[in-house]
């Protein structure tokens, strides 16, 4: 219990430095389909202008928490509060969010123009004050002159242009968008990372958005949430999540990584594979079963003599940037990324350096 | 090679238009018919189309038709999106258990469904008419909505409606805005098909329809006696305004762009408008009947009164008159005997017989019938109703053979029914299809009676039809042997009297005999039912039938022969002077009165009907 306190509190300390005001708060959301449990209590508070991830695999409750934001489901139990009012019995419609859905639920019997005026329509607005707001964000999204097109037979990245025009128009608090890259290709998702976030520093709302994509999440985001079974795995800015993942979750879902059980002799010191290494984490007691991650580009190829670990060359594949070279130890097999060639069969030293150790607790230990 | 290929093809869709078409184009130019055939064009008139348009019974009709079939196509089209819609969203065990139990009433035969309906209204007390009729429709259409409707739904990307509701819809906007606009096609497929089956309904609205609400299907199935050109008129425009429709259907997507903007709120409003028009209407239509001071049900054979003769009586005794008609006895016979009751019965002889056993029926008090002094001496006290405690004659005749002079020798005639079985008219004559009157006229031909339950003489009047069959090779014909003996088709027939004397005013050629060996005397009769709640208005509507001038004007419209002494010799003396079958012979001892008939031997007769139906090559 009290490790638990120790890492909420972490959380607030690391979010606190935003000094913005919190705009949602999920307190204890629970959500029961039939007899399965997707959500077993999630604690969020989102921040005013803030882009915020729910990352994580499919089925882990991340879709089900953003449809519980725009009100398309009832949570079964706990609250959602939006700027400090419960809004969990508020019908979508009356709530101040949008939504980019997964495939842009565009209507095909409107055109482009029609499509993104049509939250403007209901509100009765003046037509010459939507025609100029239609304009405008045809402008923002890079759709000038596409008004009068079909939007069926726009390309999946005009028809996602669209969808966050559609939504933006109406000038909501938060825009929420459920996986809205995914059914775009590499080339074209990677602009869109790019222009979503252009568009989000542009219009200075808070964006909820939900992948499976860790690169996705970590490239965009203020803050990163991950979620798995309904539980949230740790919160924190993209680099924290990447570099200090609290569990063995985080660790491998976010980034490829070499994990490795081991014990915290006290602070600042850590053994593993038979050897005892300085680190920089401290916090556990003395003798704790932990778990320790080494990103495998932190990881360096030396000659057998300079380092602990040794092992020999099994493998070498030619990534690009990098080499990816799997090492045989007495241990385990490790993954290292690097610019250095060795060829199979070599033996070599694994070599890193304090601030390269990552120490965390084991799954399951809470 | 590609060109002969095309000649084929080109004659094939020939062959397939004229096939679709022929009949069509056969039903407009006859409804131009100057004379009353349908099978022989005398010249061009109009005639029909005026008699369309002053024939109160057929506008009320196509009101009826065309009211119900609007109003049953937009509830139930709207009841079938929202269900359709709803059963996309519902657990997967529900969705094809509703989608199992939608298709039994499709499947279901409509006669099945008609009398299941008709017992509900009748067990929960529903006054049959309008409504009913309007519920009956709602019900059978609506599953046909849901079938076209519904797999437009679950092809939608189901966070359209999420989607719409996201930008600030209510439920119903999404739904109108949005997923309607997207399924359209199928809600029009469905109100299409909603549409057809109503407007041609015939079996569900018959059952479930009284009160003298009648839809256009069952005012032409009770004329098939005496079908005329109307009914081709009625067609004629009934196919005009569907390819206005069509044309309309063509134009109408062109005119919509090019005024997208201004139309559709006006137009919506306009029809919306007309719509809430229509069922206050309709509803003071169907009030209306409710609330006249007095109400009398008449339930009479189609085509068989004069019905301007209605009309008087409605305004000379200040009441309302619910006129009903049936095809045959035993059809209304089946009404009855599911509970619907009228005041006034005009049925044949051996059914009255019947209902008098059954006792359906309640004695006349001939004291309130003044005109009861105008009936011929000869039509009174007969087998079906000695007495005539029941019954009141209203029309009345014999079955006899009408021939043509210019064929038939007059040796020949004296042969009586065995002019059927005489070789020399082989494939020139028509039975009548009926069993009874068939079986009739054999056991005539052998001199037995045709009351007769001996199953040797039954047997033996088989075998003389079956022989009959044989030799002759006959036509067993319906009531379109009016017709076909007008345009002189065949050389003999086998007819009622009354229908003899029409058929001798359109064809000079023709002559009227009853056999020698007897036949039937037929006498159908007013009677009141025991139910009726109107007793003076019902006996004065009966003492209104035997006046003089309304018995005259009855039997010149209808043509058969009047029991009343003063339009009887009217008729003979005058329009139909030379029309023999106009009068009819009940002076030979060895005719006779069909008797109510025991189940058994009724059934026989069917049974052996059909063998020789069933075996004719």
């Amino acid at each position: 219990m009290i490790l638990l306190f120790t890492k909420k509190h972490t959380q607030f300390f690391i979010r606190r430095e935003m000094e913005l005001n919190k705009l949602i708060e999920l307190k204890d959301l629970t959500k029961n389909f039939d007899d399965q449990q997707v959500l077993k209590g999630i604690n969020l508070d989102i921040y005013e202008n803030e882009f915020l991830t729910l990352l994580g695999p499919s089925g882990c409750g991340k879709t089900t928490t953003l449809r519980i934001i725009a009100g398309f489901e009832d949570p079964s139990g706990g609250q959602v509060l939006f700027n400090g009012i419960e809004i969990s019995k508020i019908p979508p419609y009356r709530r101040e969010v949008n939504t980019v859905f997964q495939k842009y639920a565009l209507f095909p019997h409107l055109n482009v123009a029609e499509n993104i005026a049509f939250g403007l329509k209901l509100k009765k607005m003046e037509p010459i004050i939507i025609k100029s707001k239609v304009e405008r964000m045809l402008k923002m999204v890079g759709l000038e002159g596409f008004e009068k097109r079909d939007v069926t037979l726009l390309s999946g990245g005009q028809q996602q242009r669209v969808a966050i025009a559609r939504a933006l128009v109406n000038e909501p608090k938060v825009l929420l968008l459920d996986e809205p890259l995914g059914a775009l290709d590499a080339r074209i998702r990677k602009q869109m990372q790019f222009e979503l976030k252009k568009i989000q520093r542009e219009v200075g709302i808070t964006f909820i958005y939900v992948t499976h994509d860790q690169e996705e999440a970590l490239s965009m985001s203020d803050t990163v949430v991950v979620m798995n079974n309904g539980e949230i795995q740790q919160i924190g800015k993209p680099t924290d999540i990447y570099n200090e993942p609290e569990n063995r979750f985080v660790a491998s879902f976010i980034g490829e990584s070499n994990i490795i059980e081991g014990i915290m002799i006290k602070d600042y010191l850590v053994e593993f594979d038979g050897f005892q290494f300085p680190c920089v984490d401290k916090g556990f007691e003395d003798n704790e079963k932990i778990e320790v991650v080494l990103r495998p580009e932190d990881l360096d190829i030396v000659e057998p003599e300079e380092a602990k670990i040794q092992g020999i060359v099994r493998n070498i594949t030619f990534k690009g940037v990098h080499y990816e070279i799997l090492i045989e130890t007495q241990f385990r097999t490790y993954k290292i990324q690097t610019t250095d060639y060795a060829e199979v069969g070599r033996k070599v030293g694994l070599k890193f350096g304090p601030e390269d150790i990552h120490v965390m607790y084991p799954m399951g230990a809470y | 090679m590609k060109k002969k290929k095309s000649i084929f093809a080109r004659f094939y869709v020939a062959l397939c238009l004229v096939f679709f078409y022929l009949p069509i184009l056969v039903t407009i130019i006859f409804s131009f018919n100057s004379s009353k055939s349908l099978t022989r064009f005398s010249g061009f008139s109009l005639r029909w189309y005026q008699e369309l348009l002053t024939n109160t019974e057929i506008s009320k009709a196509v009101y009826v038709s065309v009211t119900i079939a609007i109003l049953a196509t937009v509830i139930s089209t709207a009841l079938g999106t929202i269900t359709a819609i709803g059963l996309s969203r519902s657990r997967k065990v529900i969705r094809e258990l509703l989608m199992e139990v939608n298709n039994i009433p499709i499947l279901n035969p409509d006669i099945v469904t008609a009398i299941g309906m008709m017992l509900l209204f009748s067990s929960i007390g529903l006054v049959k008419g309008y409504f009913t009729m309007l519920l009956a429709h709602i019900a059978f259409c609506t599953p046909y909505v849901i079938t076209s409707v519904y797999p437009k739904v679950r092809n939608l990307d189901p966070n359209l409606a999420n989607a719409a509701m996201d930008l600030g819809a209510t439920p119903f906007q999404a739904l109108w805005k949005v997923i309607v606009p997207m399924i359209k096609d199928g809600i029009f497929a469905g109100a299409l098909l909603a549409f057809t089956m109503s407007f041609d309904d015939f079996v569900i609205s018959y059952f479930v329809s009284g009160n003298g609400v009648k839809n256009i299907s069952i005012i032409v199935y009770n004329m098939t006696k005496r079908i005329n050109p109307t009914i081709n008129a009625l067609s004629a425009l009934v196919i005009l305004v569907i390819v206005v429709i069509l044309i309309l259907a063509q134009v109408w997507p062109k005119l919509k762009k090019s005024r997208l903007n201004r139309i559709p709120p006006r137009m919506r409003s306009f029809i919306a408008g007309a719509m809430v028009m229509l069922v206050i209407v309709a509803l003071y239509q169907w009030g209306a009947v409710a609330k006249g001071e007095r109400v009398l049900k008449v339930y009479n054979a189609g085509e068989y009164m004069d019905l301007s003769l209605l009309e008087d009586f409605q305004d000379e005794y200040h009441c309302t008159v619910i006129y009903e008609t049936f095809e045959s006895n035993e059809m209304m016979y089946t009404k009855l005997s599911a509970g619907e009751s009228y005041d006034i019965l005009i049925p044949s002889d051996y059914m009255i017989e019947r209902l008098i056993k059954e006792d359906y029926l309640q004695y006349l008090d001939w004291d309130m019938i003044q005109n009861k002094g105008n009936l011929l001496e000869n039509v009174l006290d007969h087998s079906y109703d000695p007495g005539n405690r029941y019954s009141c004659p209203y029309f009345w005749g014999t079955v006899g053979i009408l021939y043509d002079k210019t064929v038939v020798d007059e040796e020949d005639l004296k042969q009586g029914w065995d002019l059927l079985i005489n070789p020399k008219y082989k494939g020139n004559l028509y039975m009548y299809d009926s069993e009874r009157d068939s079986f009739m006229i054999a056991l005539k031909a052998l001199g037995y009676s045709m009351n007769t339950t001996d199953p040797d003489e039954i047997q033996a009047a088989y075998e003389w039809l079956v022989n009959q069959r044989n030799i002759m090779e006959p036509i067993y014909a319906g009531d379109d042997v009016i017709d076909n003996m007008v345009s002189g088709n065949k050389a003999i027939a086998v007819v009622y009297s009354g229908d003899a004397a029409y058929i001798m005013s359109e064809n000079p050629n023709l002559e009227y005999l009853t056999p020698s060996q007897g036949t039937n005397i037929w006498y159908d009769a007013m009677v009141i039912m025991r139910e009726c709640s109107e007793q003076k208005l019902a006996h004065e509507f009966i003492d209104f039938m035997l006046r003089e001038e309304n018995a005259a004007a009855n039997t010149l419209e209808v043509g058969y022969t009047s029991p009343v002494t003063a339009a009887y010799e009217e008729m003979v003396e005058g329009d139909y002077a030379e029309i023999s079958a106009y009068i009819p012979d009940d002076s030979n001892p060895r005719s006779e009165i069909f008797r109510y008939q025991d189940p058994k031997v009724k059934a026989l007769y069917a049974e052996l009907w059909t063998k020789i139906k069933a075996e004719q090559s």
